[in-house]
């Protein structure tokens, strides 16, 4: 199974009420709580720990896009990632990913995806998002019954333009170009494509039918998770579509020490820190039209396996740090106690891409590297081979190869 | 269910509350619902013949995704109208039908007799941003009452026993089909269209309205050629509801000259 490596750029110096006095950590975030600087030596904490994470053996270095949001502060997700490409040598680069609504003319996201490609030698994966309500109704104002169709009509037009060998004319709906012809072209012939969502049947249509990698983004871990990654699982065996383990992505906040103890002594307040200080508001989590009216029903109809209380108690940081790990929103501990519970969270949802959250809220940069460290030589080796019998196309060639040469079972026998 | 098929878009089917008779009036409902058989409308009823379509993408009515843009709705409507074969009609349009009455005016002068706008959308003006119609729940519920919402709001809803989650499912397809034309800002270029409606106009404005203020009643008003400007006290974005006599007195006054 593959790892990638992510962490949801947080800006780590909120005021320490901003959770409870903040109505909404998007689309209304008060910009008055950052200091521009702050922001940019963040960045510059999370491209090191990316950096780390490239030589540790991790598969891929994955990114997100939002806007307005100070929990995520990663707008256009494709710089970091330009720095990425040319400053590591084995991971794959994962934008998980462009908003594909968002970008008028889309062309703009072929082009930008292939720069990445012939930047980093075709490690490129190609994660496409509808992107949340926030991003995408309320701060770049997209009519929410109109996402859908122009998001469908931006991945048909990019699609082709990567395959083209001629310019083509371009008459959607919504985009019109008498000229397309992205220059360059990826490297990739076959570019890995993700759809990360949240459950929408819809969206499993379309992983379906061009056998895409699905990925479920929540940082509420396996129980709460369970309903939604099983329900995708039987609606593709329903359909016959292929069950591939590797064609879903899940994301998993890890926290791992030498001692149980010392991981709630240094992960605690962090944890604490990134799920109380990303106040919600209900309007903007809920515009009509976003979903669809069979997706409205299943959300209401699909069973709860966590109690709105816990959940409550959850996001207001009010949980003890062994609950957060009981609930599965985090993983902690030992890295002995790590691998067994992540061995168990991978096959009983059948994940074969796990997103490692290695980095959470205000957590000290030398925290984070020594998650990675300890997660990268005593975890992964022992939970590479999972799921290793099944085909992976959803993750680029290259990265794979050098990745197996160097921090396979093989590189590992050489080195012993 | 009345069809409604138009040659190279395809067809609809609408919803459609009809009584009286006499001359008749068009009425086209605002963002959040169609009002049922409501109070305002069964009195107009009296003295002409009513037709209170729903439109395409709320409750039951169908064909909305054939729609691209507002000027679609509006040909839309002309075709409806002209396929009751009665000539001129007199429209009223409030809210989000407002600024739909307001393009089919501006696009087919011929068909429309008179027109009464209340609490329309479909303007924007800078020094007076207005309420998002979208937003925080009890804002907009607030915003739009003069003397606090009523027990009930007038409605085509009906609660299916069956169905559980049929109001819930209700709400979201109708303000789903409003973003299209409301959303993020409910201004699709009608200002530019104002100056072509040839039809005097009764402009209608319920004074407390939070969700549109007065100011946007009068630009309104100063885009249409022959327009005269209605404000009613002590009703909000309803005032249909709030005040039904007093509307319902206006909007005849002006329908009968």
């Amino acid at each position: 199974m593959r790892f990638h490596w992510f962490a949801q750029q947080y800006y780590t110096k909120l005021p320490s009420d901003y959770g409870d006095t903040v109505r909404s950590g998007s689309v209304t975030p008060p910009v008055s709580v950052a200091d521009p600087a702050q922001v940019g030596a963040d960045y510059h904490t999370y491209i090191r720990l990316m950096q780390q994470a490239d030589g540790l053996g991790w598969d891929s270095l994955l990114l997100n896009e939002h806007h307005q949001m100070s929990l995520a502060m990663t707008p256009s997700p494709n710089l970091i990632a330009a720095i990425l490409a040319a400053t590591t040598e084995n991971a794959a680069i994962a934008l998980c990913g462009n908003s594909l609504a968002l970008y008028n003319p889309p062309v703009r996201v072929a082009e930008e995806i292939a720069m990445l490609d012939c930047l980093s030698g075709g490690r490129v994966i190609s994660g496409i998002v509808f992107g949340t309500p926030m991003d995408t109704a309320f701060s770049y104002g997209v009519p929410p019954i109109e996402l859908r169709e122009r998001f469908h009509e931006a991945r048909e037009l990019i699609l082709r333009s990567w395959k083209a060998t001629e310019p083509f004319a371009f008459n959607g709906k919504y985009t019109k170009l008498r000229y397309v012809n992205p220059w360059p072209r990826p490297v990739q012939q076959e570019i890995p494509m993700w759809i990360p969502g949240t459950g929408s049947v819809e969206t499993w249509d379309v992983v379906n039918e061009f056998d895409y990698c699905y990925g479920y983004l929540s940082f509420s871990g396996k129980q709460s998770a369970e309903p939604i990654v099983k329900g995708f699982w039987d609606y593709t065996a329903g359909q016959g579509a292929n069950m591939n383990p590797n064609r879903m992505a899940f994301t998993q906040v890890i926290c791992c020490a030498d001692t149980d103890e010392e991981a709630e002594r240094e992960y605690a307040d962090a944890v604490k820190y990134f799920y109380r200080q990303n106040p919600t508001a209900i309007e903007f989590a809920t515009p009509p039209g976003y979903v669809s009216q069979q997706s409205i029903r299943a959300n209401l109809e699909r069973g709860k396996t966590i109690s709105a209380a816990e959940r409550e108690q959850a996001t207001r940081g009010e949980l003890d740090f062994w609950e957060y790990d009981r609930l599965g929103y985090i993983i902690a501990g030992t890295p002995e106690r790590v691998e067994q519970r992540v061995r168990e969270l991978v096959t009983e949802l059948r994940i074969g891409q796990l997103i490692t959250c290695m980095h959470v809220g205000n957590l000290p940069e030398e925290v984070a590297a020594k998650n990675n460290h300890l997660f990268a030589t005593q975890v992964i080796p022992k939970l590479r081979d999972i799921w290793s019998d099944q085909e992976d196309r959803w993750t680029p060639k290259v990265s794979q190869e050098r990745i197996a040469a160097k921090f396979g079972a093989d590189a590992a026998a050489l080195s012993a | 269910m009345p069809t409604l098929a138009i040659p190279n878009i395809g067809a609809f089917e609408i919803e459609l509350w009809t009584q009286g008779s006499g001359a008749p009036l068009l009425f086209l409902h605002g963002y959040e619902r169609h009002p049922g058989g409501a109070g305002f409308l069964q009195r107009l009823a009296d003295n002409r013949r009513v037709l209170a379509p729903e439109h395409p993408g709320y409750g039951s009515s169908t064909g909305f995704e054939q729609f691209h843009d507002v000027l679609d709705v509006a040909l839309y409507y002309r075709e409806l109208i002209e396929s009751w074969d009665i000539g001129e009609i007199d429209v009223l349009g409030h809210c989000l039908g407002g600024m739909f009455a307001a393009e089919l005016a501006a696009i087919s002068p011929q068909l429309v007799r008179r027109l009464v706008l209340v609490n329309a959308y479909g303007l924007w003006l800078d020094e007076q941003p207005t309420l998002d119609p979208f937003g925080r729940a009890d804002d907009v519920k607030a915003a739009k009452w003069h003397a606090g919402p009523p027990e009930t709001e007038p409605t085509n809803f009906v609660p299916d026993p069956a169905d559980p989650q049929a109001a819930i499912l209700f709400q979201a397809r109708n303000l789903g089909s409003a973003t299209k034309f409301m959303w993020p800002i409910a201004d699709r270029g009608l200002r530019r269209r104002l100056p072509l409606v040839d039809a005097p106009t009764l402009v209608v404005h319920g004074t407390s309205d939070g969700l549109l203020p007065e100011s946007y009643a009068q630009e309104f008003v100063r885009l249409i050629p022959d327009a005269e400007l209605g404000l009613i006290e002590r009703a909000g974005h309803y005032p249909m509801v709030e005040q039904e006599d007093e509307f319902v007195s206006v909007v005849e006054k002006f329908l009968a000259a």
